[in-house]
């Protein structure tokens, strides 16, 4: 499996290209945090470089506390987004039942349910049960999720029926069989709706926002708005050096995710 | 590897449970050091909602740090809340309830709002109870804030809208860096001058924000609504008069057909880094930003009162910013730290440090006399000058500012009309449109209360 | 979760009232699937239904700035809104912007999932680099593209002098301020829509392309007749998600442009948004956002009634 090397340059000088244009904002925001507010308002070219900045956006507020909220809501979000889906989506492909189909509509259909118009009954929700300012109130209401329950159901249908069939020659029940074939080897989409979980959580706003009155439960996302001005000028610097801090955790999940990604794509365990 | 992942699995599922419960744990830990802590300080703890980011952020918590340790027996808690909307979005859900705050700072157009909300005590009970005395605050201010003589919150961070100009441009333009043009007509002329002298720099810029056409019109001694901007009765539509209306659409109209605009959209901040780039000669902008346009210039600024029609007489600017509510149904030893904290925010040195600060007015003009204050004139001299304008402003319900809880959605039917002259749009039909609309959402506003 | 299942035992035939049990195992089916299907209906339940039916009750009235309903006015939301100009620009930005970014989203991220896919040196570093976008906040992503935006300073307008072209109004000019929220939309969409398609590309059996090589087909016609059949599910599910997440884009108007300029970028949920948290209307914020579900739930019953057929499942 080689290939020509002259295919080889176009592909590396492809990958290059792309690779600079997908990045480029992001970098620039990072050469952007070093630099004074000064030179980023005018427009010229960085006079020095520092960490300034960096130090300001940690003196704001309590930026660690944040980033252990962020993680404990972030992981709680993923870890129970998982398990609901991954039960959910089992159901929708391996058991056949009356109504599953009108079922599985009913849950796309709460896909569309935009969340900036449901936000207020919500917290309406959130403060009847006293999760104001508790971990539950931030991750409680998306555990469910029909989206992961679509992506593992598109997954889980390329598991051959004859499997199933198999396990049930066997004397395997669903749950053992979702347990033991199922996850196993659906595990490069439960990586992959785990990412996503995890960093759509991470980088949720509004709601933490909303459901949050002090800095017990806050998560970083927060902070960053915090570093922003309405009626002053803003100091970009800050700004982008906070961005920079709040990526930074995704950014390494994301480069060790795709290991393991990988790994688990490599060792082919859908067939 | 499948064992292995399996492993894992049911690892993750303990970390779940362990989360939960350590979530129980916390909070349950958090409510015990409270109560311990007022078990032996018996400080009594003031919950203070707002909405300051930023600069403004650091100085706040500054005065509030150095309140708490200048006594014993009341502990602030600063609690940022989100941008106005958002923060008073959560205070209406919230009222009533334990999670409400004893204070919430929210901005003046929201003002209408609160009061209808019932949510509140109006401070007026407490300067009575008190004996205190409002009348040494900045008289401007104070008429915002008071209706029928009953002032319903504690004014706090106050701002007005300057004009900030690049000196160095005007002198390339030959034009005198120190009387700056005062007339829509004069900023024209001026514009041709700059433009000409300098083709790479535009002459002006207004950013198309509800805010400064409220402010355009007020200097003109136009009301915003009926019913003396709805200080006498509710309104029911539009205040000002053709002519005053369209006066600014006109003025608008012709500096972009003289192609001498520069057009930044609603964003302000975009609109301050092409000042600071040298991209513009002149913008209007809130004066809480004139500290950090000074700071950030690497030209002279200079800074100068807003511009009115030639045939109009300058009326003044109407106070914009926001204030400080009591909330209703709280304990009344809570309700009275947090009025001791609000006296605290008025008093001379304290306002010097925010106005110093932030670049927001000092409520106290008291505040004016301190060193800090003299200290940060003699280095900044323009910044006198938006001190100047407000204390020039001549009383009338046009400058005292409308009140009426449509006014958000007004803002915007403003800003929409002026973009649409921004990009070539007529006059006549953008103008039209946006009164249409305006008298459309005070309809709607009123009916919403179910009057 | 750790309960047996008592119906794991049961799968032998009994030889008495074949029927009988029949109906009894759809109905053991049926409890099993609910079993399955319990905790996800029952915060649904809590956290979408409910406040679905609580929107729909309110686009009935009109309320105050607690949210509590003041006036019933019947369909006179619905009307007002379908009368309203604003509302008619509001859809067809909606409609465009859905246009401008689903398709330039996949194809852009299936180009870059097909290029990932090869077998390189160090293409472990190109996915990251592919994948970065997913892990950057709407905020933070909006602040860049703020900056690359911005009329004299901006790095675009930069790239645009350089070459000799006029500077662009990006977030000011009606004409061109949907199409630059699109682009932003599109960048911060292409990390997770690649990740997915990769992941897609990465589980097609490598025998089917082996034996096209030994036919000797050539490279678009194994991308044509091998990776887009293959990839079909993957495409589908990633399509139906681009165009819901199109529909329910926010965070990134709030701050580029606001809506503005002229409402071109009043995306519908932000017009939701300012008509709750900046107007106080909750009655009309209500009925529009029906109005938006209806939208997707129709779009989406037709994708699903086309698409799925034309799916290829292994």
């Amino acid at each position: 499996m080689t290939m020509p090397i002259s295919k080889k340059i176009l592909f590396y000088f492809l990958l290059s290209i792309s690779a600079l244009v997908v990045f480029a904002p992001a970098l620039l925001a990072f050469v952007m945090s070093f630099m004074d507010n000064k030179d980023i308002m005018t427009g010229s070219l960085p006079q020095s470089l520092s960490f300034d900045n960096y130090i300001k956006a940690f003196e704001q507020f309590p930026l660690l506390k944040y980033l252990l909220n962020s993680f404990i809501v972030a992981i709680a979000i993923t870890i129970g987004q998982l398990i609901l889906s991954s039960l959910a989506a089992y159901a929708f492909v391996f058991l056949e039942f009356k109504g599953r189909d009108l079922l599985f509509f009913l849950f796309i259909a709460t896909m569309m349910v935009p969340f900036e118009a449901s936000i207020i009954p919500n917290f309406h929700i959130i403060r009847d049960l006293g999760w104001i300012d508790q971990y539950p109130g931030l991750t409680v209401p998306f555990f469910a999720t029909a989206f992961g329950t679509f992506l593992l159901r598109q997954n889980f249908k390329q598991i051959p029926k004859e499997l199933r069939e198999a396990s049930q020659i066997a004397g395997m029940g669903d749950f053992k069989f979702y347990l033991k074939v199922v996850l196993p080897v659906a595990k490069t989409s439960l990586v992959t709706l785990g990412a996503y979980g995890f960093l759509t959580s991470w980088n949720m706003y509004l709601w933490p926002l909303l459901s949050t009155t002090n800095d017990t439960v806050r998560t970083v996302q927060i902070g960053l708005k915090q570093l922003q001005t309405q009626e002053q000028l803003n100091d970009w610097g800050v700004i982008m050096s906070g961005a920079i801090i709040v990526i930074i955790p995704t950014m390494i999940l994301l480069f060790l995710g795709q290991k393991q990604l990988q790994k688990g794509l490599t060792e082919g365990a859908i067939k | 590897m499948r064992k292995h992942f399996l492993t894992s699995f049911m690892m993750l599922l303990l970390v779940v449970f362990l989360a939960a419960c350590s979530s129980n744990e916390s909070s349950s830990g958090e409510t015990e050091v409270e109560a311990e802590s007022s078990d032996t300080k018996e400080k009594q703890v003031v919950t203070f909602w707002h909405s300051m980011g930023g600069a403004g952020q650091e100085a706040l918590n500054s005065i509030v740090e150095s309140f708490n340790s200048s006594q014993d027996e009341i502990q602030v808690n600063a609690e940022y809340q989100g941008e106005y909307d958002e923060s008073l979005t959560k205070f209406n859900a919230v009222a009533g309830t334990d999670s409400a705050p004893s204070m919430i700072q929210t901005f003046e157009i929201g003002t209408k709002s609160m009061i209808n909300s019932g949510q509140i005590t109006p401070i007026q009970e407490f300067i009575d109870a008190d004996g205190y005395d409002m009348s040494g605050l900045e008289e401007n201010i104070v008429n915002y804030y008071s209706l029928d003589g009953t002032f319903y919150s504690m004014p706090f961070n106050s701002s007005t809208p300057v004009m900030y100009y690049n000196k160095e441009a005007f002198e390339a333009a030959g034009l005198d860096p120190e009387a700056p043009p005062a007339t829509f007509e004069e900023i024209i002329e001026a514009n041709k001058a700059i433009v000409e002298s300098n083709p790479d720099m535009k002459g002006f810029a207004l950013q198309a924000y509800g805010w400064l056409w409220e402010q355009l019109l007020a200097n003109q001694g136009a009301l915003l609504l009926n019913n003396d901007n709805g200080r006498t009765g509710t309104p029911t539509e539009i205040g000002w008069t053709e002519e005053e209306g369209k006066s600014i659409f006109n003025w608008v109209k012709q500096m972009v057909d003289d192609g001498t605009f520069a057009n930044y959209g609603t964003n302000g901040d975009n609109m301050m880094a092409g000042f600071l780039a040298g991209d513009v000669a002149m913008f209007l902008q809130s004066s809480a930003s004139s500290r950090d346009v000074i700071d950030n210039a690497p030209f002279e600024v200079g800074i100068a009162y807003l511009p009115h029609p030639e045939d109009k007489e300058r009326q003044g600017v109407v106070i914009g910013g926001a204030s400080l509510w009591m909330i209703d149904g709280k304990p009344e030893e809570e309700q009275k730290a947090a009025w001791e904290f609000m006296k605290y925010l008025q008093t001379p040195e304290v306002q010097a440090e925010w106005h110093v600060g932030t670049g927001y007015f000092a409520i106290n003009p008291a505040a004016y006399e301190e060193q800090t204050v003299k200290d940060a004139y003699a280095e900044k001299p323009q910044l006198q000058v938006t001190v100047n304008q407000l204390q020039d402003t001549k009383a009338s319900y046009a400058t005292q500012g409308a009140l009426m809880d449509m006014l958000p959605e007004g803002r915007k039917i403003m800003e929409t009309a002026l973009e649409k002259v921004y990009n070539g749009g007529e006059v006549d039909e953008a103008y039209n449109t946006a009164v249409e609309q305006f008298n459309a959402a005070i309809e709607q506003a009123n009916a919403a209360r179910g009057e | 979760m750790n309960m047996s299942n008592p119906m794991i035992e049961s799968t032998e035939i009994p030889e008495i009232n074949y029927e009988s049990v029949k109906r009894k195992q759809r109905i053991r089916t049926f409890a099993k699937g609910m079993l399955f299907l319990l905790p996800s209906l029952l915060l649904f339940g809590v956290f979408l239904f409910y406040p679905l039916f609580k929107t729909l009750y309110l686009s009935f009235f009109l309320t105050n700035a607690r949210g509590e309903t003041t006036v019933f006015v019947g369909l006179q939301n619905y009307l007002g809104m379908f009368a309203s100009p604003i509302f008619h620009q509001s859809m067809k930005s909606t409609f465009l912007f859905v246009l401008y970014t689903v398709p330039t989203t996949i194809i852009i991220a299936l180009f870059l999932a097909v290029l990932a896919n090869e077998k390189l040196k160090g293409i472990g570093f190109f996915r990251t680099i592919f994948t970065s976008t997913m892990g950057i906040s709407v905020a933070a992503a909006s602040v860049f593209w703020l900056y690359l935006f911005h009329p004299s300073i901006g790095f675009i307008n930069g790239i645009l002098e350089m070459i000799g072209m006029e500077s662009i109004g990006w977030l000011t000019d009606p004409k061109w301020a949907l199409i630059a929220v699109a682009v932003t939309t599109i960048w911060m969409n292409l990390g997770f829509t690649f990740l997915v398609l990769l992941g897609g590309l990465q589980s097609i059996d490598s025998y089917l392309y082996e034996s096209a090589d030994i036919d000797g087909a050539s490279y678009f016609y194994k991308l044509r007749r091998i990776t887009i059949p293959m990839l079909s599910p993957t495409l589908f599910f990633v399509i139906t998600v681009t165009i819901i997440n199109a529909f329910q884009t926010f965070g990134q108007i709030d701050i580029l442009t606001q809506g503005g300029p002229q409402n071109t970028t009043n995306l519908i949920v932000y017009s939701i948004y300012r008509e709750a948290f900046t107007n106080y209307q909750f009655g009309t914020a209500s009925a529009q956002a029906i109005v938006l579900f209806v939208i997707i739930l129709i779009m989406t019953i037709i994708q699903f009634k086309l698409g799925e057929r034309k799916v290829h499942y292994q």
